[in-house]
């Protein structure tokens, strides 16, 4: 009779033996599956955690979906996400963008990315991305200069367009902005901040020079430590110099804080920003009233206000318990343009490499949620739509939901 | 706004950075009179303070700044919400002294204070992982009081951070200076080996710096969110470089150099934002502070110490 104790090296072997067929297992389920990777690069941690949340839930639900048929042409798609925000910058960080770049491009799996949220960290990827020819779909990132021919040499060093936006940019976002404070607004002076980062910088910059071009006199300009707790010295200055209005480029790290201390100090003046100040913290971290009468764009068309959208928001809201935004929506789009150009690629029974996605993305005409997309040959958005929203409590929805930002309409073009 | 307003204003604003400064060097300055150790944990023990305020005002049911009270009940939420603060942050440095710098007392080098640089992190990070990233809107039931001067505003909150920073430094003082136990801080601090062989504890009186210290960096972490009416997991970085710039620029290791340091650090932060641009607030503020070391080694109020060993 086997009486043998249940020793440690027992143990130990049953551990190896659960290891080694739960490998085989796993093992078996791939060989019989194709697959993709995408990878996702959002600023999940920091002060912009939540709207990066609403992005990957938009994203993700698309490709969820296609797997859920069966994937595109037999292929399923892996996500798999990768976070550039990191604690001591409290926001986006260019370096780790970087990083998590260079891991994409050395996955061979990966045929196409989605991703980053945040301009700053686009401008790191851009050239490890071009290197390794990976296309990627920013469904937020705003900055003219990545996809600007201008700075070809500098964010596509290789030559051809690996970024794409399914939104477009503050060279609209801003100017359009400035058209809608001298248009509607009758704002006749101005004073400009901005938040020192690559997005805020520039937003700053396209909407000074087509507000100077509207005759907005511009007061000033100062530049926020987004790290900083302190804005009253700024504000107690552009107190005394009592413009009409002012205008922030920046997203909510700074955007929190200077809302709430320009509550205090100049409780009465025209102030807005771009799609960085379009976020559930700016309603929930501020708070009503501080935050009421915020002006701010998003880069897209407002669609999830739609009634041929309702399905969808319906469906997103039961699986992530949280209302999507406009840019969940175009995070959505980006996937459906990766499910466009993979099936493209595979209807004809190539393999699926990068090269070819990026080619098929290139050449895409999709129908999405906003509308339908195609890219110029730089990647920007054919279609330019800035949409204008201003915060203003509604007292039968919960304080965070989005819908407390109210649609106003289409900014004025150029 | 005439100029003299906007001076006035600006002097407003910069005290009350100051004060907050103040509290934060105050606790350096303790530490390292002390040990001569530069306690960086510091920066977080003030960022945990104004979580640990802020929890404490919503279990008194305070929410946003919605819930505005006046009179006795007011003065009844902040005392308690100070009082729990200051000992739970106080509780939290003894706990840091005791599990991470007591083990390394004898070790010699920068060991300890890479240790605190170490905890620091830790912190950060459990208030990250378990609160998350987003800024948190402060609970605040201070009344909208404020008086105008001119075109300047005086609120009745700057009023409230100046009260508070003033009775706690104060009390402090006297307490190194007229307590039995502030005399046997100010013998170690001159020498450890002395001090102990008069009869002082010195464990204690160590246990003590970084009780008060670190009580001192959670009243400026509540003052700080009732000021700023927000917190986040990211507050002590700037402000704890820029209060331990202070208490270096009043001379480290001196009670009322921090104080002087940290009020003249938040005018420069007010002044230089109106005069020069905020862009330039770091610049100015750590010119200064080295321009002052080169010509005053041992900060404004600062005696060069003498030789230990």
């Amino acid at each position: 009779m086997n009486n043998r104790p249940f020793t440690r090296r027992t143990a130990v072997g049953i551990a190896a033996g659960v290891v080694a067929a739960g490998t085989l297992g796993i093992r078996r389920v791939w060989a019989a599956d194709k697959s993709v990777t995408v990878g996702i690069n959002l600023s999940l941690t920091g002060a912009d955690a939540e709207s990066a949340r609403r992005i990957e839930n938009g994203a993700t639900m698309a490709f969820d979906e296609a797997n859920a048929k069966g994937g595109i042409n037999g292929y399923k798609i892996v996500v798999t996400p990768f976070d550039d925000g990191s604690a001591t910058a409290g926001q986006y960080d260019p370096a780790q963008a970087a990083t998590n770049a260079r891991k994409m491009v050395s996955n061979k799996a990966t045929v196409a990315a989605i991703g980053p949220q945040m301009s700053g960290a686009g401008k790191a990827m851009a050239p490890i991305l071009s290197e390794g020819n990976l296309a990627i779909i920013t469904p937020s990132s705003t900055n003219p200069d990545i996809t600007d021919p201008k700075f070809a040499a500098q964010y596509r060093p290789e030559g051809k367009a690996i970024y794409f936006r399914t939104v477009a940019t503050d060279a609209f976002q801003g100017p359009y902005m400035a058209n809608y404070y001298a248009d509607v607004l009758h704002v006749k002076s101005v004073y400009l901040l901005d938040d020192s980062g690559a997005y805020g910088v520039g937003l700053a910059d396209a909407y000074q020079g087509q507000a100077e071009k509207k005759g907005i006199k511009i007061l000033g300009r100062d530049r926020l430590d987004p790290k900083a707790a302190d804005y009253s010295t700024v504000l107690t200055k552009i107190k005394s110099l009592n413009p009409q209005a002012i205008y922030y480029g920046g997203v909510l790290q700074a955007g929190v804080k200077l809302a709430k201390q320009a509550y205090d100090i100049v409780p009465k003046m025209i102030k807005g920003g771009g799609d960085g100040v379009y976020g559930p913290e700016m309603l929930t971290a501020v708070g009503y009233p501080a935050n009421e009468g915020w002006y701010a764009t998003v880069a897209s068309p407002h669609v999830t206000e739609e009634a041929k959208m309702a399905a969808w928001v319906k469906s997103y809201k039961t699986k992530y318990n949280v209302d999507p935004d406009d840019y969940a929506v175009t995070a959505y789009d980006a996937a459906m343009v990766i499910l466009a150009a993979l099936k493209q690629v595979t209807d004809g029974g190539k393999e699926p490499t990068r090269d070819a996605i990026r080619d098929a993305i290139q050449a895409v005409k999709v129908n999405t949620l906003q509308g339908p997309v195609s890219f110029d040959a730089n990647g920007d958005l054919q279609d330019k739509t800035i949409s204008v929203f201003q915060i203003k409590q509604n007292k039968d929805i919960t304080p965070g939901d989005m819908a407390n930002y109210h649609y106003i309409g289409v900014a004025p073009s150029v | 706004m005439s100029f003299s307003d906007l001076l006035l204003q600006q002097t407003i604003n910069g005290l009350s950075l100051g004060a907050m400064y103040a509290l934060l060097a105050l606790g350096f300055t303790l530490v390292y009179g002390i040990l001569e150790l530069i306690n960086f944990a510091h920066f977080n023990v003030f960022m945990v303070g104004s979580f640990i305020g802020m929890w404490t005002l919503q279990l008194m049911g305070i929410n946003g700044q919605a819930v505005i009270m006046t009179g006795l009940p007011l003065i009844g939420v902040m005392v308690v919400a100070l009082v729990v603060t200051m000992l739970s942050s106080g509780l939290l440095g003894v706990l840091i002294e005791r599990l991470s710098l007591r083990p390394l007392r004898d070790v010699k080098g920068p060991a300890a204070m890479i240790t605190t640089i170490g905890v620091s992190y830790v912190l950060f990070n459990i208030i990250l992982l378990t609160v998350g990233a987003d800024s948190k809107n402060y609970p605040n039931p201070l009344p909208p009081i404020q008086f105008a001067i001119g075109d300047a505003v005086l609120r009745l909150r700057e009023i409230l951070i100046w009260m508070i920073a003033i009775l706690l430094m104060l009390g402090l003082h006297f307490f190194v200076q007229r307590s039995k136990m502030g005399k046997a801080m100010r013998a170690t601090a001159q020498d450890p080996e002395a001090a102990r062989m008069m009869g002082v504890e010195v464990d204690r009186v160590i246990i003590i710096a970084f009780f008060l210290g670190s009580a001192l960096a959670g009243a400026g972490g509540l003052i700080f969110g009732l000021y700023y009416n927000f917190t986040s997991f990211i507050i002590g970085f700037t402000a704890g470089l820029r209060a331990f710039t202070a208490a270096v620029l009043g001379g480290i290791g001196n009670v009322p150099g921090a104080m002087l340091g940290g009020v003249i650090i938040g005018l420069i932060e007010a002044m230089g934002g109106q005069f020069i641009a905020t862009a330039w607030t770091d610049v100015i503020i750590f010119s200064i502070l080295v321009l002052v070391l080169v010509f005053r080694p041992a900060g404004l109020l600062g005696r060069v110490a003498p030789n230990k060993s």
